[in-house]
């Protein structure tokens, strides 16, 4: 019998989120968001700068208070942050004090799970991530790639049910992204979690997603829906595929309409 | 590490923009300097403590008022300020050129780096009785001091902002014609400002430390000596007026310096912010 | 260990600059007694143990004014960094209380307390506190809330944030705090021993010098110098090792 307060995968209804700008003005980040995000799926968050995409995320991790509505998961309406929302954030978010393993540790020692147990556990999700052999170093030793790395390995080590990704990629130069784009799509398909993506470029979306929202400039609300699906494949041969292009090329359209939105310009 | 945000709201605590809500917000503000005024009057009258260790604040109000009214405030606030400021001012005359030649000089460098890494951390006041010794008990003792003891303050921030100009300014600068001579004007010193300037707050506040100690040790005039001079005959009232003038001076001088700091850098960061 | 040397050597060629500058008579010897005299008396103040004897009454009521400073200013920087409350009644005090040159505190210090040791333990405290305090508050301030963040969504309760995570990545400013305090109670010490002289080693280079002992006098005063560089130099190899995992 199941709770009604829970649901598979991720369900916001009519969220809204305000805060006080500087100058004492109500500013509106998100608008009236209704959003479902089915078990084990990959769903991308794409838009223009300032639209909100990565508030949305915060307030399902539980970092920012709605303003009004809900969000739930499978362990209840979200209140706070929690083991089973992990998540990755564009500059890596390591705590620079603790070596790789020491980090992919921490997770694992809230949970209480430690000792030997937990560092079999930990080096075997540094090895999933390519990490093998850099268990001892520390953040500012490592590169940028290798830091995402490291930061997936400890939010996967904490075995979250919902995988919360901020522009993971967003600060790797343009063929570590490729690479890491890779890995992740091969790592989600291991472990089938559910995922949140926010990103603004497009082609990532479409390579890594299974739905994308597209979302307005200021305030935030979501535009439009697209299911895409090309993630069944490893390969980024994909991208040259004329289905995958034109999906791209419609998706772009409609972010753009956002920006000239947001800019004031009238769409021709 | 600027004082000045201590006291400024933090991020996030926007401006209410109920009027309500402001009051409560400065109100609260405002609640620590009253609490302490008020515990003040209120010990003092109901005679908690012996007047002798806390004189009642009627009494040193009147002090205040009437150093104002006489021109002492002003004689020793003067006398104070004008051999802080002049050793300041020679700290930085001498301590900023060098500050900057150590970086492009190797044998400056080499030679100034250890005198500096002694002087800087430490309690260059103990060479005041040197001083005392070389140059008498009066004004220019207690300016060589206050130079002495700042200047390792402004040589080190010298040398901080100007190894932290970026290189690709002076590339930039070079590219485009410009000679040896011009980027150090032009490039070189605008870009290591804040950083000097940083140095600068810093030392200013160290240069009344030490010339008020100065005044104490060697007694006579200027805002330290009178104040000693009211310990010594056992005038409380004048040592606690002397603490409100002595921070007054000081607020001015840090208050000037911030100023200063929003002048020569506006086209920083940091102006922008405000 | 040569590259100690080269790096120190200019004080060495000022030292025996000072040594012919003396010795040839170009300066009087009243003024600046030649290094080997002063070395000489150095010596003798050690044997003698009042050397020894001064500097651990300094020492005691140095440690104890920066130990307490540095307990509070922790609490009074992270309670203001953590609390808008707290920071906002706190705040304006601590701006207030900041451009006070502390030495202004000396008489008020001999009001309160006499000529003994509590006074000047106060004082260095007063004087210490605020350094700690603001890079205890910028330190916390300044913790990127990433940080924050994934150790909540990594199931750290506050506290634990606040102990785990929060302290280490404030660390950097707040030792940097510490090492500006350790050299404000140097200063103090040196400042409240000279003028409230009855004993320490500001009281040391006071009586000297009224005494005309100018050898013992420089060696009373070079032993405080060094005395407070190893101070920072340790602290500084402290912060290092502490700071280890910086890039």
């Amino acid at each position: 019998m199941s709770n009604p307060a829970t649901v598979d995968g991720i369900a916001i209804e009519h969220l809204s989120f305000a805060y006080r700008s500087r100058t004492g003005a109500e500013v509106r980040a998100l608008d009236d968001i209704s959003l479902s995000v089915p078990n084990a799926s990959f769903h991308a968050l794409l838009g223009p700068s300032g639209c909100g995409k990565s508030t949305l995320l915060y307030c399902i991790g539980g970092f920012l208070p709605v303003t009004s509505g809900s969000i739930r998961t499978a362990k209840g309406v979200v209140t706070e942050p929690g083991p089973e929302r992990g998540v990755v954030f564009q500059n890596f978010a390591l705590f620079p004090w603790k070596t790789v393993l020491q980090n992919v540790l921490y997770g694992l020692g809230k949970r209480g799970t430690k000792g030997e147990q937990a560092r079999q556990r930990a080096r075997s999700f540094i090895d999933l991530v390519h990490l093998t052999g850099f268990e001892d170093s520390f953040p500012s030793q490592l590169s940028g790639g290798m830091q995402q790395r490291a930061a997936l390995a400890r939010t996967l080590a904490a075995d979250p049910d919902i995988l919360l990704m901020d522009e993971p990629f967003g600060a790797l130069d343009a063929q570590t992204r490729r690479i890491m784009q890779e890995e992740l799509l091969a790592i989600w398909r291991q472990t089938r979690k559910t995922v949140v993506f926010v990103t603004h470029d497009v082609a990532e979306a479409v390579y890594l997603a299974d739905t994308i929202s597209v979302m307005s400039a200021r305030p935030g609300r979501i535009r439009q829906t697209i299911a895409a699906g090309f993630n069944q494949e490893a390969d980024h041969g994909v991208f040259k595929r004329p289905a995958f292009t034109e999906l791209v090329e419609h998706i772009w359209e409609l972010v753009r309409a956002e920006v000239d939105q947001a800019r004031g310009v009238q769409a021709v | 590490m600027s004082c000045e945000a201590i006291g400024a709201r933090l991020p996030g605590q926007a401006r209410p923009s109920v009027p309500w809500a402001w009051l409560q917000g400065a109100g609260l503000r405002a609640s620590g300097v009253i609490a302490v005024l008020a515990i003040w009057a209120v010990v003092g009258q109901l005679g908690l403590v012996r007047p002798f260790l806390l004189p009642p604040l009627p009494a040193v109000v009147a002090q205040l008022g009437g150093d104002l009214a006489s021109g002492g405030f002003a004689i020793s606030a003067a006398t104070t300020l004008y051999r802080a400021l002049v050793g300041f001012a020679l700290a930085c005359a001498i301590g900023i050129p060098v500050g900057i030649m150590i970086s492009r000089h190797r044998l400056v460098g080499w030679f100034v780096t250890p005198i500096v890494s002694v002087g800087f951390p430490t309690p260059t006041l103990a060479f005041l009785p040197i001083f005392m010794l070389w140059f008498g008990v009066f004004d220019l003792s207690k300016i060589v001091m206050t130079a002495f003891s700042t200047v390792f303050t402004v040589i080190a921030a010298a040398d901080a902002g100007t190894r932290g100009v970026e290189r690709h300014l002076v590339w930039s600068a070079q590219s485009l014609g410009a000679r040896r001579r011009e980027i150090f004007l032009e490039v070189m010193l605008p870009a290591a400002m804040p950083q000097i300037l940083t140095g600068l707050q810093v030392a200013l506040p160290l240069a009344l430390i030490v010339e008020v100690a100065a005044e104490m040790l060697m007694g006579g005039d200027g805002l330290g000596g009178r104040m000693l001079q009211a310990e010594n005959y056992a005038d409380s009232v004048g040592v606690y007026a002397g603490i409100v003038e002595i921070a007054a001076v000081g607020a001015v001088a840090v208050a000037l310096m911030a100023r200063l700091r929003y002048r020569l850098l506006r086209w920083h960061a940091e102006a922008a912010e405000r | 260990m040569t590259r100690t040397m080269i790096r120190y050597a200019p004080l060495l060629i000022l030292a025996a600059l000072w040594e012919a500058l003396t010795r040839l008579g170009i300066v009087p010897r009243s003024l600046l007694p030649p290094v080997s005299d002063v070395f000489a008396a150095f010596v003798g103040m050690l044997r003698d143990g009042s050397l020894l004897s001064n500097a651990a009454e300094s020492f005691g009521r140095g440690a104890a004014g920066l130990a307490a400073a540095v307990l509070i200013g922790f609490l009074l920087g992270a309670g203001m960094a953590l609390r808008p409350r707290f920071h906002a009644v706190i705040g304006p005090l601590v701006q207030a209380f900041y451009p006070l040159p502390k030495t202004a505190l000396v008489p008020l210090v001999m009001i309160w307390f006499g000529l003994g040791d509590i006074g000047k333990i106060v004082l260095i405290f007063l004087g210490c506190l605020l350094p700690v305090t603001l890079g205890t508050y910028n330190g916390v301030r300044g913790v990127d809330r990433v940080l924050v963040w994934s150790a909540r969504s990594l199931g750290a309760r506050p506290r634990e944030v606040v102990l785990e995570v929060m302290l280490p990545a404030a660390l950097p400013q707040i030792l940097t705090g510490l090492r500006t305090a350790t050299a404000f109670a140097f200063l103090l010490m040196v400042a409240s021993e000279l003028i409230i002289a009855n004993n320490g080693l500001g009281y040391l280079i006071g009586s000297l010098g009224d005494n005309g002992a100018y050898p013992a006098m420089y060696a009373a005063i070079f032993t405080v110098i060094a005395l407070g560089f190893c101070a920072d130099q340790a602290f500084a190899a402290l912060s290092a090792h502490l700071l280890r995992w910086r890039a």
